[in-house]
């Protein structure tokens, strides 16, 4: 397996950008209009536009039919942090028949309008250099596929107090064995040692 | 307790602890260590002969070394298994003990510990807490005065399982108290020592409180408190039931407590807030409300288990509100207070919860992992070039995940199990490595858009995706504010963070550049961070030997906890940029850049990186003229 990253250019790139509004949480501090128009001139952006909310479905089913009508082959969302929505666009893209790894996201909610409230232009200027970085990496991007694993269907639980007992059985009531692993010679943890228990006041053991 | 031990598919093994947890999500190994019980658990039957002809005692952790408890031994009568151990620190090798025991032949002193590994697919972390030692507060006097106890030792003493059958009693004259007072927030919500509050322990006094007077209503009880906390469904009718029993609350933290020599009666001092003055009363015993502090040994199973820990040291989950139950690690999972303090019906539910979220996984034939791994371009590699495989990138690799065969064999990574974090691809000098996702060309790209106005502006970021950008995101979240000039990159992890970045970094003007990843011990990548901050060390002192401005190029290790830290650093860079003069700063970027292309000559050879570049290009052209003339 060699991944040659300029191979798949010889097929024109068309990149769709999606601004998010994120209600006033990201337009309460910068135009997310003003980043659409910085777009469109980017190179191979043949779309951009804003959105009130990107992740929400009007906003994903925005995103899966441009892909359709523009013939998008990249897609930039700029919007929160890729720990938040990269899953919820990775899927957006890939039932619209788009490889989930031609998406690429721009963070300009945590790491720009939230962490620069109060410099509204330096929060704009850095929104734009946010959204044309994640063009630009969308340039080289290749498509890959999630790489499957085996799973061995066994659990195991660390700690025998109250939290680990309740998840053992529950996982045992489903059929899945476990091992359930305690330092002390007896499971129970604190809550053994409890006398009642609020607010029920009853028994611990 | 009784369930789980019954429930055939849970195997219940105790006095047993995780040694080493490696693999990965659906395939982890677990290595446990089976401590020596001396006693063989399916000859046992839990008769308690041997306890019974026991001669040693020695205080029973389980009573809060309120009692005894002999060498052979089970910490409490309804132990589960009902298994005995024999304590070889305590034994005196009488062996009246295997006598007792008779022709079970259940003990054996012969046992070892055994070392047995586990092939796991997900784990979930149930660890819990641990109680804070009141005895460092001298102002209470704690271990000083015999009638001032912590409330789990009260625990203890008002069971009727323990040491005296339920009926409490002052430790220095065993009589029974009738002024009592509980302290709330006894090193919680206290800047000394855990800032935070420890969650159940407002409704733990109530119902400590609610006990005593329901046994004996004569008895006259308060309980001193910062705020009362009741969020919880009944809890609210739970503390008005407590205050129609005729039980004082009292606001205000006391200062202190002194006691009668003689009489060993103890004086709370303290302030009333609502009455708006200091109060000094008389009581019996003071119950003390201990925080709740993570395990002793939390720091050691963060590094087994490879999670981060948050700044309290509880295990920190992968998102406070969307994945409360995850780890940053895929299947591995969190559950009760080693999160962080929680109350019974808390804990029940993350149970619940983190079994739901690795049932997922568990009930899966296959799972999906990310394919952000490491590809040899085998035509690059020394092998090849020079018909000798350096093995570097093998060296590097933290999971052994690169085959070296023989010198004229390019190296081969093995996809299943490569992680991903690209350590081997910056190491490799070849420029024979790549990684998907996180090629030269892609990162060179985004670096070159991140620069292409007013560079010497720009404070360049490099972090990686667990940690630092975690720790960037949180700033955001609690809107610690920074400079608006930072412009963030981000790679799975500081393993990645190739020399040649940074120099490109520095060759396109950047007024300053930082390299940042986890602390050394929260790597998701086991020792991917150590190999980024010896690079990263290197590029330091080499920046100082060309005599760059100190500041401009600044190493930090910054947890996804440490939003306020991240913007801490950002701004402080932004201060060495704002305290050098333009020109000054001009002229540096153009002293070095000569060194910075004599340092990249071969970068343009990765393949990618010259269509990258002419790329870029294009793209800077197209940013400024979007910049200066908005269409």
């Amino acid at each position: 397996m060699s991944e040659q990253p300029n191979e798949q250019n010889n097929e024109e790139l068309r990149i769709g950008v999606y601004v998010c509004h994120c209600g006033t949480n990201i337009a309460g501090v910068i135009d997310p209009k003003e980043v659409v128009k910085f777009s469109e001139g980017l190179p191979n952006v043949v779309h951009a536009t804003d959105t009130l909310y990107a992740c929400a479905d009007s906003g994903q089913r925005l995103i899966k039919e441009d892909i359709k009508k523009h013939k998008l082959n990249r897609v930039i969302v700029s919007a929160c942090s890729v720990r938040m929505h990269e899953p919820t666009f990775r899927a957006a893209v890939s039932e619209a028949g788009l490889n989930p790894f031609l998406m690429e996201m721009a963070n300009i909610r945590e790491q720009c309008t939230w962490a620069h409230g109060h410099d509204r232009e330096g929060a704009l200027e850095k929104a734009k250099d946010l959204t044309a970085s994640a063009v630009a990496k969308s340039q080289f991007l290749t498509p890959l596929d999630m790489v499957d694993v085996p799973v061995t269907q066994k659990a195991m639980v660390i700690g025998g107090g109250v939290a680990g007992i309740s998840a053992s059985l529950d996982l045992a009531e489903q059929g899945i064995k476990t091992i359930l692993v305690e330092k002390e010679p007896t499971i129970g943890g604190v809550m053994a040692q409890l006398n009642k228990t609020f607010p029920t006041m009853d028994c611990s053991i | 307790m009784v369930d789980a031990a019954r429930q055939p598919r849970i195997d219940v093994r105790t006095y047993t602890e995780v040694e080493k947890v490696e693999g990965f999500v659906g395939n982890f190994k677990v290595t446990l260590r089976e401590k020596a019980k001396h006693v063989l658990a399916d000859r046992c039957n839990g008769c308690g002969d041997c306890a019974k002809v026991c001669p040693v005692e020695v205080p029973n952790y389980f009573e809060m070394n309120l009692a005894p408890r002999k060498a052979a031994y089970v910490p409490m009568s309804q132990s589960v298994p009902l298994i005995y151990n024999i304590d070889l620190d305590a034994c005196i090798h009488c062996y009246k003990c295997v006598e007792a025991c008779g022709p079970l032949e259940a003990i054996d002193f012969s046992q070892e510990d055994k070392l047995v590994e586990e092939d796991i697919g997900a784990i979930i972390v149930a660890t819990g807490f641990s109680h804070f030692d009141p005895s460092v507060m001298e102002e209470y006097g704690y271990s000083r005065y015999p009638n001032v106890i912590t409330s789990m030792e009260m625990e203890r003493l008002n069971n009727s399982a323990g040491p005296t059958a339920g009926n409490l009693i002052r430790p220095s004259d065993h009589k029974n108290p009738k002024r009592l007072a509980f302290i709330n927030c006894v090193g919680s919500r206290d800047k000394r020592y855990n800032p935070s509050c420890s969650n159940f322990c407002c409704m733990y006094s109530i119902k400590n409180a609610v006990l005593l007077k329901q046994m004996n209503p004569d008895v006259d009880i308060t309980i001193y408190y910062m705020d009362i906390r009741t969020p919880s469904k009944g809890y609210e009718e739970f503390y008005d039931r407590a205050r129609e029993l005729g039980i004082h609350f009292t606001q205000g933290r006391p200062s202190m407590i002194t006691e009668d020599k003689e009489t060993h009666n103890l004086f709370v001092h303290s302030e009333d807030i609502t009455l708006g003055k200091v109060i000094e009363e008389e009581y019996d015993m003071v119950m003390l409300n201990q925080a709740a502090i993570p395990q002793p040994d939390q720091d050691h199973m963060s590094s087994v288990l490879n999670v981060a820990q948050s700044p309290g040291g509880w295990f920190m989950e992968y998102h406070p509100k969307l994945r409360p139950m995850d780890s940053p690690t895929d299947g591995i999972f969190f559950a009760g207070a080693c999160q962080g303090p929680k109350d019974i019906p808390s804990s029940v539910a993350q149970g619940s919860a983190a079994a739901s979220r690795a049932s997922r996984i568990l009930n899966s034939e296959k799972w999906e992992i990310e394919p952000t791994v490491a590809v040899v371009w085998p035509e690059r590699c020394s092998a090849t070039t020079r018909g000798r495989a350096c093995g570097i990138c093998a060296k590097a690799c933290p999971y052994g995940a690169i085959n070296i065969f023989s010198p004229e064999i390019p190296a081969e990574v093995v996809t299943a199990k490569c992680h991903g974090c690209g350590a081997c691809v910056a190491e490799c000098p070849e420029d024979a490595i790549t990684q998907l996702h996180y090629t030269d060309a892609q990162i060179l790209a985004q670096m070159r858009a991140l620069l292409a106005d007013k560079p010497e502006e720009k404070i360049l970021a490099f972090r990686c995706h667990w940690c630092s950008y975690g720790g960037a995101d949180l700033a955001g979240t609690s809107h610690f504010e920074y400079t608006a000039n930072e412009r963030g990159m981000r790679v799975m992890c500081s393993a990645r963070m190739d020399t040649d970045f940074i120099y490109e970094a520095y060759r396109l003007g950047a007024g300053a550049v930082l390299y940042s990843g986890c602390h050394p011990q929260d790597c998701h990548y086991i020792t991917g961070q150590l190999i980024g901050a010896k690079r990263a060390e290197r590029l330091k002192k080499m920046f100082e030997r060309m005599e760059m401005t100190d500041g401009r190029f600044r190493v930090e290790w910054i947890s996804a906890a440490e939003g306020d830290k991240y913007a801490r650093v950002l701004n402080e860079m932004q201060t060495v940029l704002d305290n050098m003069d333009k020109d000054e700063l001009r002229a540096e970027i153009e002293r070095l850049k000569p060194d910075m292309e004599k340092r990249l000559k071969k970068f343009p050879n990765v393949p990618g990186v010259s269509e990258s570049m002419a790329y870029s290009d294009t793209l800077v052209s197209a940013i400024n003229t979007q910049k200066k003339e908005p269409a």
